[in-house]
C-alpha cells in the first residue's frame, strides 16, 4: 500500500481483476476482464470486497458482532431468556446433596454450585472476556505502535534502548507475573491500592506485557517504510518528523496492526481465562469463563454442563477471533496470506 | 486452633457416649424439621463410629491412603491439625488418649493409671508405665524426664506450640518458660511426674495431657534439633513411641526417606513398640500415604478400590456417589466441629452489635449446609458449642438460644431489617461509607460459603471486597493477624482440643487471648463480662457444673452475636471395599490407623 492512496482504479471484483498492492498496478488477467469497465475503489472497499468472499471470516465476524451485542445488552438478554441474574444464589436449585442440577426449562444451561444460572453467567462472562480482550489489546497496540514507531524511525541509540527494553519485557513470564501480582495484591491491593485484583489489573497486565509483539512488527515495517520514496518526498517538502511518522508512515501500518491486533485479542482472552482459572483473575462473584471452568473442574463428573457451556463459549470466541484474524490478513494483504480464490 | 475441615482439637463430649449420639441425632432431627435444606435425606452411615469393632480383626497388610493436602508438622510439639494428628496418633503416645469409638473417656496411655489430683486441684501426680521404648536410633526406655522435656519444649520459641499457653500456662513457672526446665514440673522418680499449678485447674490440665505435646521426647536426641529455628525435630528427624514410625535411616532421619514433601509418606512398624503396654492393636504392617491428587479423582479411586482410604475430606461428588452406590464405604461422624464467619467486633461496622445481629438474622444457614453437601455433612449452626460437646444442650441444643435473629436458619429479612433500624439505618440498608474486607478460602465448599456470606452482606447494603486465598494464607496472613483489620473471615471454624467445653470457647472468644499473630479470637471479642465469666468457669470442677457454666457463656456469646454461625459439621470419610476402617469419634472423624485393618 502506498501513502495517501486515494481512489484507485481497479476492476470490478466480480469481473475477476486483481489489484497488486505492492506493485501498485492492476492485473486484468481474470476472466472477463478484457473490455471490463474500470471503477474507482478505495483500499477499504477492496478490503471489504475480498473479506466478504471469505465465508468463514464472515461467519466469525457475525459471531463476534453477536457476542458484542450480547455482552453489551447482557441484562436485557438475561431478562428476555427468563432466567435469574448471574449473581442470584438459589440453594433450592441444588439437589439434596448440594450438587448443581442440569439444564432445564428454568435454567437452560443448568446451575452452578451456588444455584446460580449458568446461562446468565456465561452471558456476563462474555463481558469480562471482551473487556480484557478488546481494551487490553487496544492499549497494548497503542503502546507497541508508539514504541515501534520511535525505534524504527529514529534508529541508533533510541532503537537500541527501546529494542532492549522490549527484549527485557519479553523475558517476563506473564502468567507468573499475573499470579504474583494476584497473590501479593489480593486483599488491599498494591502501591496504595493502585493495583487491585480484578478486570482492571488483568487489562493492565495484558497491556504492559503484550505490546512487545506489536512493537517488533511496527519497528520492522517502519525501518522499511522510512526509506520509501513517499517519505523522502515528504521530507524534501520540509515535513517535520512528527508529520512523517504520524501522517505518512502510520497510515501504512493500519493493515498489519488490524491483523495482529485481531490475533492478539483471542490470546488475551485466553490469558484472562487462565488467570481467572488460577484464581487471580476477576473477583468473585463477577462472572468469568475461566473462573467458571476452574469451579467446574472438581465437580465435572456430576455437573458436566458447568464446564461445557463456558468452555464452549471460550472455544467459539477464541476460534472466531482467530478465523477473523486470518480472514483480515487475507483481505488486507492477499500476497501474504491464503488465497481467497 | 484454626478452622476445620481440618484443624483439630481434641475433644471430649460432655455426656456419656450414648447421650452424645442421641444429641447428635437429635440435632439432625431438629434441623430436619426446621429446614427445607435438610428435609430430604435421612442421615445414614455405612457404619456408625459408635459401633465400630476395634479388636479381633485381621492382622497384616499394607493400607494405601490418599490425601489431597500435605501435612504441616509431624513433631508432637507442633502438630495441631487433623491431618497431622493422624500421624502423631500412630507414631506418638501421649500420657492419655481416647479410644476411637469413645468420645468421653480418657484412657491411660503412657500413664499407668488415672492422675492423682491434690492440693485442691493445684497438684497433679501421674505414674507412667515402664517398658515403653523409643524407636531407633534412641531405643531406650521412656522415663518421666522425657515427658517433662516434651512439655517444656512447647514453650521453646523454636517449637512454638500453639496451645501451650492455653492449657499448660497455669503450671508454676510456665509464664516465664522458654524451653528450659519449668519449676512446676517435677520428676521425683523415673516413673513419676508431678505438675504444680498456680490455679486449681487440674481437670483442664489432665484433659490437655491427651494432646500430642505430652508424648515423650528424648532430650538427648531432640535438644540439638530444637536449637534450630524452627526445630528440625519433626521436620527432618523423629523418633516414635507408638506402634508406627515414619520410615527412617539409622540416624532417625525421615525426610527424603519416609516423607517426600507434597508427594508421599510411609509409616512402618516401630520395632521397639511394646504392645503389652498399649491398647492399640496396630493391625497393619505398613501405611503408604500418597499426597496431592485431586479429591474428585481420589474419590473414584477409593470407592472402586480395595485396600485404600481417603484421609482428608472427600469431594462432594464422592460423598454423593458413595451414599447412592457404596453406602458401606462411607461414614459420617457427627460432632466434627463448627464453621462460622468471624465479624470484627473491634474495628469497623461490626463493632455495632445490632449490625452483627442483623447479619446473623439475614444469613441463610440452610444454603450453607446445602453447598457443603447437604444434611449428611452438617446441620445449621445455632450457637458455638456443638453437638457432642458438654454444654451444647444447656445452651439450647439444636434450636439454640431463643433470640429472634437465631430462629430462622433460612434467613429472616424482617428481623434483619429490625436490627438494621436499631443500628441506626432506618431504611434497613447500611449506608456507611466503608467497604468491608472479606478474606475467605479458595476451593469447594469454602468458596461457595464465602460467597453466600458476601451476598448476605450486600443484601443489607454493605459494600464488600471479597478475596479468596489459600486457606493457609487466609489464616496465617489475614484472619489470625488483628492488625490486618479484616472485617469478615467467612471460613473459620473450630474443633475441640479435648473433651471440655472450654476448649471450644476460650481461645476463640476470650479477650485477653487476643494475640498480634496466631490469634484464634478471630472476632477480636473482648467483652469484660464474658471474660470474667470465662475466668470463673475455668475454675469450675465437675463435668455437669462445667457444662452448665460454659453453656451459659455460650448463650451470652449468642446474645453478643460474637460471630456468624454457619454449620455444625459431620465429617464424611470414604474407604475401599477391602478396608475395615475405624474413625476417631472423639475428634474429627479421621481414620485411626492404629485400629483400621484390612478385611
Amino acid at each position: 500500500m502506498t501513502t495517501g492512496a486515494a481512489d484507485i482504479l481497479v476492476a470490478d471484483p466480480a469481473l475477476g481483476g486483481r489489484y497488486d498492492w505492492s506493485a501498485g498496478g492492476f492485473d486484468a488477467g481474470g476472466p472477463g476482464s478484457a473490455g471490463g469497465a474500470l471503477a474507482a475503489r478505495s483500499p477499504w472497499r477492496l478490503f471489504w470486497l475480498r473479506l466478504r468472499r471469505d465465508r468463514v471470516a464472515l461467519v466469525s465476524l457475525g459471531f463476534i458482532v453477536l457476542l458484542v451485542v450480547v455482552a453489551l445488552a447482557a441484562p436485557l438478554v438475561v431478562q428476555l431468556a427468563g432466567v435469574p441474574g448471574p449473581y442470584v444464589q438459589n440453594p433450592n436449585a441444588l439437589d439434596a446433596f448440594g450438587s448443581p442440577t442440569g439444564p432445564s426449562l428454568a435454567h437452560p444451561f443448568g446451575v452452578d454450585q451456588l444455584g446460580r444460572d449458568v446461562f446468565a453467567r456465561v452471558v456476563y462472562g462474555a463481558r469480562t472476556s471482551l473487556e480484557v480482550g478488546v481494551i487490553g489489546t487496544a492499549i497494548a497496540t497503542v503502546i507497541g505502535t508508539v514504541i515501534g514507531l520511535l525505534a524504527g524511525f529514529y534508529r541508533g541509540l533510541t532503537d537500541t534502548l527501546l529494542s532492549r527494553l522490549t527484549d527485557v519485557v519479553l523475558c517476563f513470564p506473564v502468567l507468573l507475573v499475573g499470579l504474583g501480582l494476584g497473590a501479593a495484591c489480593s486483599v488491599r491491593g498494591c502501591f496504595k491500592g493502585a493495583i487491585q485484583p480484578g478486570v482492571s489489573t488483568i487489562v493492565a497486565i495484558v497491556a504492559l506485557f503484550n505490546w512487545t509483539y506489536i512493537m517488533r512488527i511496527v519497528r520492522g515495517q517502519v525501518l522499511s517504510l522510512r526509506e520509501r520514496e513517499f517519505v523522502e518526498a515528504a521530507r524534501s517538502l520540509g515535513a517535520s518528523n512528527a508529520r512523517i511518522v504520524f501522517r505518512e508512515i502510520l497510515p501504512n501500518l493500519t493493515a498489519p496492526l488490524i491483523v495482529y491486533a485481531s490475533l492478539l485479542i483471542p490470546a488475551n482472552i485466553l490469558l484472562e481465562a487462565a488467570l481467572s482459572f488460577l484464581g487471580v483473575g476477576v473477583r468473585a462473584p463477577a462472572a468469568s469463563w475461566g473462573q467458571m471452568l476452574a469451579d467446574a473442574t472438581p465437580i465435572f463428573n456430576t455437573a458436566w454442563w458447568y464446564m461445557l457451556f463456558p468452555g464452549l463459549a471460550l472455544l467459539l470466541t477464541v476460534l472466531a477471533f482467530n478465523l477473523l484474524g486470518d480472514g483480515l490478513q487475507d483481505a488486507l494483504n492477499p500476497r501474504m496470506g491464503r488465497s481467497i480464490e | 486452633m484454626q478452622a476445620a475441615p481440618s484443624r483439630v482439637r481434641f475433644a471430649l463430649a460432655s455426656a456419656l457416649l450414648a447421650g452424645v449420639l442421641a444429641v447428635a441425632l437429635a440435632a439432625c432431627g431438629s434441623s430436619n424439621t426446621s429446614s427445607s435444606a435438610t428435609s430430604s435425606i435421612p442421615l445414614k452411615a455405612g457404619e456408625s463410629p459408635a459401633g465400630q469393632q476395634l479388636y479381633g480383626k485381621q492382622r497384616g497388610g499394607t493400607l494405601t491412603v490418599y490425601d489431597h493436602e500435605d501435612f504441616e508438622h509431624f513433631d508432637p510439639g507442633e502438630a495441631y491439625d487433623a491431618e497431622d494428628y493422624t500421624i502423631t496418633s500412630a507414631t506418638q503416645r501421649s500420657l492419655y488418649s481416647y479410644l476411637p469409638n469413645n468420645a468421653s473417656k480418657l484412657e491411660p496411655d503412657v500413664a499407668a493409671g488415672q492422675p492423682a489430683i491434690a492440693d485442691g486441684g493445684k497438684t497433679v501426680a501421674i505414674q507412667i508405665k515402664p517398658h515403653i521404648y523409643f524407636s531407633p536410633p534412641v531405643n531406650r526406655e521412656v522415663d518421666s524426664g522425657d515427658v517433662a522435656y516434651a512439655i517444656e519444649r512447647g514453650a521453646n520459641p523454636n517449637v512454638a506450640n500453639p496451645y501451650f499457653e492455653s492449657y499448660f500456662g497455669d503450671i508454676v513457672g510456665a509464664d516465664k518458660a522458654t524451653g528450659g526446665p519449668i519449676s512446676g514440673i517435677e520428676t521425683p522418680s523415673r516413673y513419676t511426674i508431678v505438675f504444680h499449678l498456680t490455679k486449681p485447674t487440674a481437670a483442664l490440665l489432665v484433659g490437655a495431657l491427651s494432646l500430642p505435646l505430652s508424648a515423650p521426647v528424648p532430650p538427648e536426641f531432640a535438644k540439638p534439633l530444637d536449637a534450630h529455628k524452627p526445630t528440625t525435630y519433626g521436620s527432618e528427624y523423629l523418633v516414635a513411641t507408638g506402634p508406627y514410625m515414619l520410615k527412617s535411616d539409622s540416624t532417625g532421619k525421615f525426610l527424603g526417606i519416609g516423607y517426600q514433601p507434597g508427594k508421599s509418606a510411609t509409616l512402618v512398624r516401630n520395632p521397639r513398640w511394646n504392645p503389652h503396654t498399649d491398647f492399640r492393636p496396630a493391625y497393619l504392617n505398613q501405611i503408604d500415604i500418597n499426597i496431592g491428587a485431586e479429591s474428585t479423582v481420589i474419590g473414584q479411586k477409593v470407592l472402586q478400590g480395595e485396600d485404600i482410604v481417603q484421609n482428608d475430606t472427600p469431594a462432594q461428588s464422592a460423598v454423593k456417589e458413595a451414599y447412592e452406590h457404596y453406602p458401606q464405604q462411607i461414614t459420617f461422624t457427627p460432632g466434627s466441629g463448627t464453621y462460622y464467619a468471624s465479624l470484627n467486633t473491634a474495628h469497623g461496622p461490626f463493632a455495632n452489635i445490632d449490625l452483627r445481629k442483623a447479619v446473623w438474622a439475614a444469613l441463610d444457614r440452610d444454603a450453607i449446609v446445602k453447598v457443603r453437601g447437604g444434611p449428611l455433612t452438617g446441620q445449621p449452626m445455632t450457637h458455638f458449642l456443638y453437638p457432642t460437646v458438654a454444654g451444647y444442650e444447656q445452651a439450647g441444643g439444636a434450636a439454640g438460644p431463643k433470640v429472634d435473629y437465631n430462629e430462622h436458619p433460612e434467613g429472616d429479612p424482617a428481623v434483619a431489617a429490625k436490627y438494621m433500624k436499631l443500628a441506626g439505618y432506618p431504611g434497613g440498608k447500611y449506608t456507611g461509607g466503608s467497604t468491608l474486607q472479606l478474606v475467605g478460602a479458595t476451593g469447594e465448599p469454602e468458596d461457595a460459603m464465602a460467597q453466600i456470606v458476601n451476598q448476605t452482606l450486600q443484601s443489607l447494603g454493605f459494600k464488600t471486597h471479597l478475596t479468596l486465598v489459600d486457606k493457609s494464607v487466609m489464616y496465617g496472613k489475614y484472619c489470625t493477624v488483628p492488625a490486618q483489620a479484616i472485617d469478615v473471615c467467612p471460613n473459620v471454624g473450630w474443633v475441640r482440643d479435648f473433651a471440655d467445653p472450654q476448649t471450644v470457647l476460650y481461645s476463640t472468644f476470650y479477650g485477653p487471648a487476643i494475640r498480634p499473630e496466631g490469634n484464634s479470637n478471630w472476632s477480636q471479642l473482648n467483652d469484660p463480662q464474658i471474660n470474667a465469666a470465662m475466668e470463673k468457669a475455668t475454675l469450675v470442677v465437675g463435668e455437669p457444673t462445667r457444662a452448665e457454666a460454659w453453656g451459659k457463656i455460650d448463650e451470652t456469646l449468642v446474645a453478643q452475636a460474637a460471630a456468624l454461625p454457619e454449620v455444625y459439621a459431620n465429617a464424611a470419610q470414604i474407604e475401599g471395599k477391602g478396608i475395615a476402617g475405624v474413625n476417631q469419634l472423639w475428634n474429627t472423624g479421621t481414620w485411626d490407623y492404629d485400629f483400621t485393618s484390612l478385611k
